[in-house]
């Protein structure tokens, strides 16, 4: 526990962001040095930059990276466009939207050379930006990342006769790990219950519907963009082994992990693993790692003790 | 507990209790779960009976005269994993069992039936009940 009076060195700020000309106020958290290697961290569908505090205020990371998350448009602080009539149609996200915007925050940033990662969503969308942008970017990892996700484009997700922020989130409980820590699997799912109505749906027809690489592996420049397909052991949605088919398919540059005892939400479910996970990642793209990456990365492999399985509630006093 | 004992008459008793102390089950409006499901266990049907978000009366082989509005079906040893400790991946959630029966189609998972309008309203409640056969499973938590 931080003592009292601490003050955490992330700092937030919005910047105007042209998406396919249309002007979007866009928030971001950041921390780091100024030149240090940008890592541009992409939320979970219907989240928000807030996954990733506990990356925010890694010391070894942001010793050397300045590590930058934002919130799409439409999510956490980042408000809908000013310019349009947003509440007269569903929100739905698409690929091409979704690509433009992270190259367009990129642009906005003028971030030199970005390493990108992403979970879910944002893993998913690690093939069209190594497919649509491979200059752009100087490495990609996609968390939790398939060629394919079917699914979970769930009209339920945003219906007037259920509870959809409560709805929105449990739907996701099983995607953690039990041996995840309570605590964090429960602030991941408060963190869940911040969306705005229907757009945690609509962020999943891009992740469930128009996401769809399992005949277009080959057009993924991974050999001009290293790709890291990371995935967590309880991951149900893309698994480590959909993972493994997926960098295959990719062929050269594409590189698949599996992250044992996690799940789909890594850096909020479980920080403190992820980030050592993360290290290890990083430390290939800057060439500061001598060993290829294992298959399996598990908590021996980085140093990391798991506490006892959490219950799913605490035993009652004899 | 061990496997062995999982849906015994004893094993349901100590359920039912674990269900109706729990402190999550009244927040958020899970009081109000009043939709009665049945749980399904290889060749085993029980009725859980909700009233105001505790179990009213469990009651196996449910018969015509009996209501419920959703169930959760699957073999007795996909059941064993779910309420280990320290369940294995994919069948140490309902909704995570049942992607990968009903979406990925593989074999070993449990899988929801039913009114997916009722489930999907009482999702937190019912999933916490699922949750709670862990819990009840393991004498309280480790």
């Amino acid at each position: 526990m931080a003592e009292h009076g601490t003050v955490e060195p992330i700092t937030g700020k919005y910047v105007h962001t042209e998406i396919g000309g249309t002007d979007h106020r866009i928030y971001f958290e950041e921390n780091g040095p100024e030149d240090g290697i940008p890592l541009l961290c992409q939320h979970t569908a219907g989240n928000n930059c807030q996954e990733w505090r506990h990356l925010l205020t890694d010391e070894e990371i942001t010793e050397d990276f300045r590590v930058i998350a934002h919130d799409l448009p439409y999510h956490g602080k980042s408000v809908p466009p000013t310019s349009q009539s947003w509440w007269e149609e569903d929100y739905t996200m698409t690929a091409k939207q979704f690509t433009e915007t992270l190259v367009a925050l990129a642009d906005a940033l003028d971030l030199d050379d970005p390493i990108y990662m992403g979970s879910s969503m944002g893993g998913n969308i690690a093939l069209e930006l190594a497919d649509w942008y491979p200059d752009r970017f100087r490495a990609l990892i996609g968390l939790e990342c398939g060629a394919h996700s079917p699914g979970f484009y769930i009209d339920w997700l945003d219906h007037p006769q259920v509870n959809t922020t409560e709805v929105n989130a449990y739907s996701c409980w099983g995607l953690m790990a039990p041996q995840s820590p309570e605590q964090t699997r429960r602030e991941t799912m408060y963190l869940y219950e911040q969306g705005a109505n229907g757009v945690f749906k609509g962020d999943l027809y891009y992740y469930s519907v128009d996401h769809d690489y399992r005949d277009k592996l080959d057009q993924v420049n991974a050999d001009e963009c290293p790709l890291y397909i990371v995935n967590g052991e309880y991951d149900y949605l893309t698994t480590p082994d959909d993972g493994r088919e997926t960098a295959k398919g990719v062929g050269d540059g594409a590189t698949a992990v599996e992250m044992a005892q996690i799940g789909h939400f890594p850096m909020s479910e479980h920080p403190e693993l992820f980030n050592a996970y993360l290290k290890e990642i990083l430390a290939d793209i800057t060439g500061d790692r001598d060993e290829t990456l294992p298959d399996v990365l598990t908590p021996d492999d980085v140093g990391i003790e798991l506490q006892p399985p959490a219950p799913a509630r605490e035993k009652p006093a004899e | 507990m061990n496997d062995t004992d999982l849906a015994t008459h004893e094993w349901w008793e100590r359920y039912k209790e674990t269900v109706n102390s729990d402190p999550e089950m009244g927040v958020r409006g899970h009081d109000k779960f009043n939709d009665n499901f049945y749980v399904e266990i290889g060749d085993e049907r029980f009725l859980v009976e909700m009233q105001g978000g505790k179990v009213r009366d469990i009651m196996p082989n449910p018969t015509l005269n009996d209501r419920w509005s959703f169930g959760v079906e699957g073999s007795r040893e996909a059941w064993e994993e779910f309420v280990q400790e320290n369940p294995p991946a994919f069948n140490h959630e309902i909704v995570a069992s049942h992607y990968r029966s009903a979406v990925r189609n593989e074999d070993g998972h449990l899988q929801m039936r039913g009114d997916n309008k009722k489930i999907f309203q009482n999702l937190r409640a019912f999933q916490r009940t699922l949750d709670l056969m862990r819990v009840a499973h393991n004498n309280g938590g480790s």
